[in-house]
């Protein structure tokens, strides 16, 4: 594999070689007022029909044959500047475009060109910024990444408080979620009720559903790819918010003048801090809070390479007679090389922690419990992109990643003794190779087409555990255990997975696309839990743990209306899953050195159809979409062997979001959002053992009741005062109501025995937020 | 483990803002009834019990039919059959002042129920029991999900080198007490919970002060008396799964399953007309005075 990559290397260096009368045109596009790049701004010539779209990194690389042009650079929310260029040698252009003035009429929803929507060749892709997540109504007044990406098509969650997102039916361990580049395992503060992405820190987010480029590649679902601002390279700036549950505060300048910056934000919650004084002296001691903290500078060395440097710390702490703590933490280094016009790389090294500490705060040490758990991942990746010609912009790159599980490290004291239970700590290392190439064909068609091959090593020192077959859903009893030697290869998968995504222009406004993707993973979440936990662990591939594997087709028609005022999409999709991790009923997930017997495997299958509008400009703008989608499972050992729905399977699912811009001083903003209720199993039969009633499912069916539908509506209004425009330090009041009609809104209906009246048995609803949670915020920039 | 689900749930439910919970009206479809065998015995000298009951609708609010035309036997050492009496609620009966008492340690006691033209077996090994050295109890105040009063701690040591499994069951003047209220059922595996195996040690201090209903602690003059008893692991998990499953709520319940069986058709088989559990405990007791 490495030798083919090597040769298609050289064939592109000596395509360069034949090609003496063409010279590109390359550099970075940036904002005049911040130095940051625009990510995806266009670089169009328009007496050749030609463009280009800058890179992650706000570069361009565009080949002409010699002439004089005129290059146009634009930007949405930014003014598009042209210069002519006489290109009769290869010329680095860096851009810098003004922000246009912020005009009533052109409130814009997102960074990108309005025509992204039908000339680009990504489907299935969302992209969201952090001016529109700031706009949607949330929970408390708290601007949320994740709780906004739940208002897109084919994105669901199994209810409120939960952690994590569900992808056009793939659970939420099949996202690869990034920050600058770095995965983070858990994506939650207080369980899941905030995410943990600052948005004063998040400059662009990006989710791909589908058509997963072959860049990307690890998990089955979805990837969320969320970049951090750079940081404002011209003056110092800041931005913060006081709010009821947490406050924030970002500080962003530059160190050397638009050479380098620094971005550094800041939150912490103070529900604790608030609630002291009324607590009385038994609870004085109870700790409930989370912060993050999150930081990144870069650094231009010269005109061919930057360096970019970012970490995010966050935890969460609970206490009260016990710790219970969980965060995550990741580092990351990047380093953008110029080789050469045509040539341009980003070399990322990561590490990534998660992890959790469950103790007993007891003064007596002789009566004890400690228990941590953590995954730590260590990366290298190289990704190159070559600009070969102004039809063909070939990418490839590489990636490894070692891991070391650490499922359980405690230790129990009890009266004075000690005794150890942890858990072996697993290794794995997971590689893979990808090269890809967007191909213009005639005026109408773009192809991108490209392969991944994956692997992953389950690696010693660890132990090979063989199980005996047994009848399908009881614990597999353990046979041989056989241990390995360090960094020893217990067990190897390797797949290749082809990625392809086709788009026809069928008009001026409109194009149809579809893509197929085949992507592998090789970590698995193990939670049975409704809602994941945060001591839920990932654990391996292994010589039983088979990786995951999906295939997936869609297929899209794309428009825009009215000068791209209104853009729309309708998608379809299948999907097939293979190798899902399900667990034998009543299975024990934590201290369970023979957990590999509790679990089972399994296929899924989900398909849908995505209805999208989104209104971009004017004084309305938000958008309207709506999911018709199932996602089902079959597994042997599980409701008979029978397909049964997965817990987040939701028939439809609607969401309509909106802002109004009333003046200057007021703006409104209110979403709504319609689902289908999520399946439960109820019982059929009851019986009683030890004077405890039973429930029981005769049919043995799983997931065979539906809970009633979910529907919520939030509205807020942001005031923006007046002497705001004369002064530097500019605020603004947001109002909201999250849940206007109080709904009850069930998390799900579960059964239990009556507590005065044992005889007597209770279907209860549980709704995790059954009332209107109003807010009030405050938030400034300076 | 669901210690710690439930207190993450107390903590969240605690500083959260507005979860509810409330009885709703179901519509249930209703199966077919089977035969439940509830089969929990010890090697006491007092009256044995097995209760043979007809599963119902869920929502039945009153006790399942007892179930009286079985033939209930426990086939013991050298060949003994110790024969189960019905009292026509469905309990079939044993006294040990007829036959002796069902306690030889190491033996693996087979119950054999045949009714209507089935026979059904569970197989259960009788295991020893620690002896329970002593009860304490001191005084404490008020506490996040705790009640002013005399809290009790048993103290016991498990056996160092097996894997055992234990049911503790505590009394308050001679009342069972709902220990905790998201488990009926106190379950420990060696000295600690149903996870890790902390073998050989004193019962962990959670266990250890289970014994204590903290919504109403002891006072003086309460009597606190506690039993500890040996089981097999199929039955310690029955119990388990009871347990999980009768107190499923909230964010983090797991799905809803079946409990799964102890009891087989003759060849070992598991069958789809019986539901229940057979288990064969030693039991050692102690009592205290609070003072």
């Amino acid at each position: 594999m490495n030798k083919s990559i090597i040769l298609i290397i050289t064939l592109l260096l000596s395509f360069t070689v034949f090609s003496q009368e063409k010279y590109t045109i390359s550099g970075y596009v940036k904002s005049a007022e911040t130095g940051e790049e625009l990510i995806g701004a266009t670089v169009y010539i328009k007496s050749k029909s030609i463009g280009v779209s800058a890179n992650v990194y706000g570069f361009y690389s565009l080949t002409l044959s010699e002439g004089v042009y005129d290059v146009s650079y634009s930007y949405i929310g930014y003014n598009e500047q042209t210069i002519k260029v006489d290109l009769s040698r290869n010329i680095q252009k860096n851009i810098e475009l003004a922000e246009t003035v912020n005009k009533l009429d052109v409130v814009e929803i997102t960074g990108e060109k309005a025509d992204n929507n039908f000339k680009s060749i990504e489907m299935s892709v969302n992209k969201i910024d952090s001016k529109t997540i700031k706009k949607i109504p949330a929970l408390l007044g708290e601007a949320d990444v994740v709780k906004s990406i739940l208002l897109l098509p084919g994105v669901s969650t199994v209810g409120e408080g939960s952690t994590g997102f569900n992808v056009r039916g793939g659970g939420i361990d099949q996202n690869l979620v990034l920050l600058d580049e770095a995965p983070v395992y858990n994506s939650s503060h207080l369980f899941g009720f905030f995410s943990v992405f600052n948005p004063d820190a998040v400059k662009n987010v990006k989710l791909i559903k589908g058509g997963i480029s072959p860049e990307y590649g690890g998990r089955l679902s979805s990837i969320l790819d969320i970049r951090m601002k750079e940081g404002n390279k011209k003056e110092l700036t800041g931005s913060g918010g006081v709010g009821v549950i947490f406050s924030r505060l970002s500080v962003e300048g530059p160190i050397v003048k638009d050479k380098a910056s620094f971005l550094v934000a800041g939150r912490r919650s103070y529900a604790d801090v608030l609630a002291k004084p009324f607590l009385n002296e038994n609870l004085k001691n109870t700790k409930f809070y989370f912060y993050d903290l999150t930081a990144k500078v870069n650094y231009e060395l010269n005109a061919k390479n930057k360096l970019f440097l970012s970490g995010y710390f966050g935890r969460d702490v609970f206490g009260s007679g016990f710790i219970f703590n969980w965060g995550n933490a990741t580092a990351t280094a990047r380093w953008n090389h110029i080789f050469n016009e045509k040539l341009f790389m980003n070399l990322t090294a990561f590490y990534s922690d998660y992890d959790y500490a469950f103790g007993v705060d007891e003064e007596d040490p002789a009566d004890d419990f400690d228990w941590n758990s953590s995954i730590v991942s260590t990366s290298i990746k190289p990704d190159f992109s070559y600009y070969l010609n102004n039809k063909n912009t070939l990418k490839f790159g590489a990636q490894s990643i070692y891991y070391d599980f650490k499922p359980a490290q405690a230790t129990f004291a009890s009266d004075g003794q000690t005794s150890n239970i942890s858990l072996r700590e697993k290794y794995g290392i997971e590689n893979g190779i990808y090269i890809l190439n967007e191909q213009k064909i005639g005026a109408r068609t773009s192809v991108l087409y490209g392969l991944r091959w994956s692997h992953f090593a389950y690696l010693g020192k660890g132990i090979k555990q063989t199980y005996r077959d047994t009848i399908p859903g009881i614990t597999k009893p353990l046979d041989e255990e056989i241990s390995f030697a360090k960094n020893k290869s217990i067990a190897n998968y390797n797949f290749f997975e082809p990625r392809l995504s086709v788009k026809y222009d069928l008009t001026e406004f409109s194009s149809v696309k579809a893509s197929y993707n085949r992507m592998t993973q090789y970590l698995h979440l193990i939670s049975n839990t409704i809602a994941s936990t945060p001591v839920d662990i990932w654990l391996p591939t292994t010589n039983n743990v088979k990786p995951q594997v999906a295939d997936q087709v869609a297929v899209g028609y794309f428009r825009n209306f009215k000068n791209n005022k209104y853009e729309t999409s309708v998608e379809v999709f299948a999907k097939d899953f293979q190798n899902q991790v399900d667990y034998i009923d009543n299975a024990r997930i934590f201290f369970n050195e023979q957990l590999e017997g509790d679990l089972l495997s399994g296929d899924g299958r989900a398909f849908g159809l995505e209805l999208y509008v989104k209104k971009n400009t004017g004084k309305l703008t938000g958008w309207v979409s709506y999911t018709l989608s199932r996602s089902e499972r079959k597994v042997n050992g599980i409701s008979n062997g029978d397909w049964y729905p997965n817990r987040f399977d939701r028939l439809h699912n609607l969401s309509v979001v909106n802002s109004y811009e009333l003046n200057k001083k007021w703006s409104f903003s209110a979403n709504f959002v319609y689902s289908t209720g999520t399946p439960g199993t109820f019982p059929t039969n009851r019986y009683e053992i030890q004077g405890v009633v039973v429930a029981h499912n005769v049919d043995n069916k799983r997931n065979n009741f539906r809970i009633p539908a979910y529907h919520r509506l939030d509205i807020s209004a942001t005031l923006t005062p007046k002497k705001n425009e004369d002064r530097k330090w500019k605020g603004e009041w947001v109002f909201s109501i999250y849940n206007v009609y109080s709904r009850k809104n069930p998390f799900s209906i579960y059964f239990e025995q009556n507590q005065d009246n044992p005889r007597k048995t209770d279907a209860i609803r549980y709704a995790v937020i059954g009332t209107l949670v109003p807010a009030v915020s405050y938030n400034f920039n300076f | 483990m669901r210690t710690i689900i439930y207190t993450i749930s107390v903590i969240l439910i605690a500083f959260s803002f507005s979860s509810c919970e409330d009885v709703i009206d179901l519509d249930l479809k209703n199966g077919r009834s089977q035969l439940v065998i509830d089969g929990f015995i010890n090697s006491d000298s007092t009256i044995q019990s097995i209760r043979l009951t007809k599963s119902a609708a869920y929502f039945l609010n009153a006790p399942t039919p007892s179930v009286n035309n079985a033939v209930v036997k426990i086939e013991g050492p050298n060949n003994l059959v110790y024969p189960f009496v019905n009292d026509g609620n469905g309990n079939y009966n044993y006294n040990p002042t007829s036959m002796g008492k069902l306690d030889s340690i190491g033996f693996e006691y087979r119950l054999i129920v045949e009714y209507e033209n089935n026979t059904y077996l569970g197989k259960s090994t009788l295991k020893p029991v620690p002896v329970i050295d002593s009860i304490t109890y001191e005084f404490e105040e008020a506490d996040l999900g705790s009640e002013e009063g005399y809290y009790a701690q048993f103290w016991a040591k498990d056996f160092y080198g097996s894997r055992d499994f234990y049911w503790i069951k505590a009394y308050k003047n001679s009342n069972p007490i709902d220990t905790l209220q998201y488990a009926q059922f106190i379950l420990s595996q060696d000295a600690a919970f149903d996870g890790p195996a902390a073998d050989g040690l004193t019962f962990i201090l959670p266990i250890r002060a289970s014994i204590t209903n903290r919504d109403e602690p002891f006072i003086i003059g309460d009597s606190c008396s506690v039993e500890l008893l040996s089981m097999n692991e199929d039955a310690w998990n029955y119990l388990i799964q009871v347990s999980s499953q009768a107190n499923n709520g909230g964010l983090f319940a797991t799905p809803t399953a079946n409990v799964r069986s102890t009891i087989t058709d003759l060849a070992g088989n598991l069958q789809n007309d019986v539901l229940g559990v057979f288990s064969i405990s030693s039991i050692s007791r102690n009592y205290k005075i609070i003072q």
